[in-house]
């Protein structure tokens, strides 16, 4: 086991012999359901297929192409009496195809192409997956599913030998339940985004006029205020988040989260300092845009289900919407009823914004040379 | 004896420079390659391509004495040894899943064995199921009581969760069945948790080294290694590091504690070549990725690559072995602390081992949430990491 030939990995190429990470023993079924039919494949590691059936026929320790062709019929016997798709009206007659090779992290697999016709359109697919059931009780199948359009994922195998599949019911509103809830918990974790959108609206009940801050006489310019800049920083972000969430855009994580805490710094410091006094929005908007990456960076670590990649995103994005909401409905009411004090406008509007800005100092500094 | 695979100390990254932008660019790079590695089905050029090599005891001709395990326990019991010690060494999960699949029907609900369920309970450990363990461990202990390894093992298992009255009781049935210096190594790596650590770090290095076995002599050295570290002797922790690897080469636990303190130090040139042919070892090919790091060696995507896989495959399987390992590689190798946080709350509530603690500090320190490792620190001090290590358990000490 040495280190994996630099060049090698240059060219995009994996040699699976010269290195192994450590990985527990996993397959990949692909499955996608059109009317009666099934395709996919089935990719199993060369180490589980020769444990399970043995490949390596001269007992070498190495399994070569050769040593897999020809055991290619007893692979096709393993899977079929290993493998089973079942729907209602019966089983489906599963076919795999010529074997070929794909490479994985953690060395070579079997790829196995597979065909089968079910009776009927299956509303309800079985899956009974028995693979090294007995040489390695912790090997699991990784299942995608793909029926109409939808892909549901499963873990096969282990305690869970057969498991049953509603090919007619997205699971799209279980997908949105759990990612509106990602959303809500992610503005409240990501208190950065919060303190930025806070320092723009710390000085939406007030009014600039000749270098200082006066309390805004009525309600409804406040409010305007508030909305442009909570609508602004909501479409940036949810702009950005979109590309990124489609992999369209990719920004460095690190810069992402260098310019989120130079934001929160520029936005804080104008209320001491001001330069931009109208039209606030117009920094919750462009600054807006990166945060979206941030919040696309959480996005990425949960991954967006395939089939309901869509709705989820939309949920997410509904979700820190929601958040930042309810932190606005908070926090706002407050401020308006204080704005005419001199605590607010001399203490908490100057001293707080220096504070936030003082503390998203310290996270540039962390963030961009940490 | 049993040893917890799971520990690993953190170090203090070294000192990084204005080099966000190059492994910003890197990171983007290692993702692509890793996009290169799945690249789809292909057929090799010619028969005689080698596509696989098969480590000795994952070979099919063994069936033959799979099969006689299923209905002889003197058989079963050396080969279930024999994985775990192959998957200790190379780090191999899936020789975990070959251990199991033997010991099954010896550990069922009808005869079991207690030595079956106490190899059991040490894979179940080594898969980071601690309350699984402690329920395996009990069932062995209920079957015969006097049973050192089934104790020792229980001792390492609350040890990791923090739960030290129960891991010191734990140590004292052990005593009554084992040698005097395994007896103290228990107990005292417990009492030094309990903050005793200078009057534990005394008495172990007091133990007469003439008496010992090679085994125990590496282990107490490994823990003498890792309370000098915690103590801030740095030169005496490598010293007992060497010392417990000289008797045992390839315990991957040691290696690892070792490369952090050589990571602290910064010497990240020292670690690849302490850690060269380990990299198939996850909680080791963290340390590399993080050398490489510090090096600008190219080497880094190859490594960060295959972490991520690793990080991914074992998240689809709705496991979490190594999330101590992912928030560390997410903090220090990809420079993502809110993601890194995450991960190590989800860890803290597994496992609490010094090195558990400081990543979380670490996380919480760059997300500039400090407050939400206030237990960590208070845990920290307890096991007594100098204030100095709590309050910059990445970086250098000037």
């Amino acid at each position: 086991m040495t280190l994996l030939p630099r060049l090698v990995l240059l060219a995009g190429l994996f040699l699976a012999a010269t290195a192994s990470a450590h990985v527990a023993s996993n397959s990949f079924l692909h499955l996608a359901v059109t009317g009666d039919r099934v395709e996919g494949s089935l990719e199993l590691s060369l180490r589980d297929a020769e444990l399970a059936l043995g490949l390596d026929a001269n007992r070498d320790g190495k399994v070569s192409w050769g040593e897999v062709r020809t055991a290619q019929g007893s692979l096709a016997t393993y899977f079929q009496s290993h493998l089973h798709l079942n729907v209602p009206e019966g089983a489906c007659d599963v076919k795999f195809g010529s074997v070929m090779i794909s490479d994985r992290v953690d060395g070579a697999y079997i790829w196995q192409p597979l065909a089968a016709i079910c009776p009927g359109r299956p509303q309800l697919m079985t899956v009974a997956y028995r693979l090294l059931d007995e040489e390695d009780p912790s090997h699991r199948g990784l299942l995608s599913l793909t029926a109409r359009e939808v892909t549901q994922s499963a873990v096969l195998g282990g305690p869970r030998v057969v498991q049953q599949f509603d090919l007619a019911r997205p699971s799209a509103l279980n997908a949105f339940r759990e990612y509106l809830q990602a959303g809500i918990g992610h503005i409240w974790s990501g208190i950065d985004h919060l303190l930025f959108l806070l320092s723009l609206l710390l000085p939406a009940v007030l009014l600039r006029r000749e270098d200082r801050w006066q309390a805004q006489p009525a309600a409804l310019p406040a409010l305007l205020n508030i909305m442009k800049v909570v609508t602004a920083f909501t479409l940036a972000h949810s702009i950005t988040l979109g590309l990124a969430a489609f992999d369209l855009v990719r920004i460095p994580s690190r810069l992402t989260e260098s310019v989120i805490a130079a934001s929160i710094i520029v936005a804080a410091l104008n209320n001491v300092m001001p330069w931009v006094t109208h039209a606030r929005w117009r920094i919750a908007f462009a600054f807006g845009l990166l945060h979206g990456f941030g919040f696309a960076s959480v996005l990425t670590e949960l991954g967006l289900p395939a089939g309901a990649r869509i709705v989820s995103l939309v949920a997410f994005n509904l979700g820190v919407e929601a958040g930042q909401l309810a932190v606005v409905l908070l926090v706002m009411p407050v401020a308006y009823v204080l704005r005419r004090t001199a605590i607010y406008r001399f203490g908490v509007l100057p001293w707080g914004s220096l504070a936030i800005a003082g503390l998203a100092s310290v996270w540039f500094v962390q963030r961009a040379l940490g | 004896m049993t040893k917890s695979s799971t520990r690993d100390p953190s170090s203090r990254q070294a000192r990084q420079g204005r080099r966000g932008w190059r492994d910003a660019l890197l990171a983007l790079l290692s993702a692509t390659a890793a996009g290169a590695v799945c690249a789809g089905p292909y057929i090799p050029a010619s028969d005689a391509a080698i596509l696989a090599e098969v480590p000795v005891g994952a070979q099919h001709a063994d069936v033959s004495v799979r099969r006689l395990a299923q209905g002889r326990l003197d058989v079963a019991l050396p080969l279930a040894q024999f994985y775990i010690g192959q998957a200790r060494a190379t780090g191999d999960l899936r020789f975990l899943g070959y251990a199991e699949a033997v010991l099954g029907p010896w550990v069922g609900k009808d005869s079991p064995d207690a030595t079956a369920l106490v190899y059991l309970a040490t894979i179940e450990q080594s898969r980071h199921a601690f309350d699984k363990a402690l329920l395996t461990l009990d069932r062995a202990l209920s079957l015969r009581r006097d049973n050192p390894q089934a104790w020792l093992t229980r001792a390492t298992v609350l040890r990791v969760q923090g739960q030290y009255d129960e891991a010191g009781a734990a140590c004292t049935q052990f005593a009554a069945g084992a040698d005097e210096v395994s007896a103290a190594i228990c107990s005292q790596g417990v009492i030094a948790l309990q903050g005793g650590l200078a009057s534990a770090y005394a008495a172990l290095a007091r133990l007469p080294v003439q008496t010992m076995a090679a085994p125990e002599r590496a282990w107490r050295d490994s823990e003498l290694g890792e309370m000098a570290a915690r103590l801030g002797d740095d030169g005496a922790a490598e010293r007992w590091f060497a010392s417990s690897l000289a008797s045992n080469r390839n315990d991957f636990y040691v290696l690892g504690a070792y490369a952090d303190l050589l990571l602290r130090g910064h010497r990240p040139a020292q670690v690849l070549q302490l850690l060269r042919g380990k990299d198939s070892i996850e909680p080791l090919l963290l340390r590399i990725a993080i050398a490489q790091k510090q090096l600008h060696d190219p080497g880094l995507r190859d490594s960060q690559a295959r972490l991520a896989a690793a990080f991914a495959a074992e998240s689809a399987r709705g496991e979490s072995i190594h999330r101590r390992e992912q928030a560390r590689y997410l903090l220090q190798v990809e420079s993502r602390p809110r993601e890194a946080l995450a991960a190590a709350l989800l860890n803290w509530q597994v496992q609490r081992e010094p090195d558990d603690g400081l990543v979380l500090v670490a996380a919480a320190q760059a997300c500039g949430v400090p407050q939400s490792a206030a237990t960590a620190v208070t845990v920290l001090h307890l096991q007594g990491v100098r204030d100095d290590g709590i309050a910059h358990p990445f970086q250098d000490t000037p």
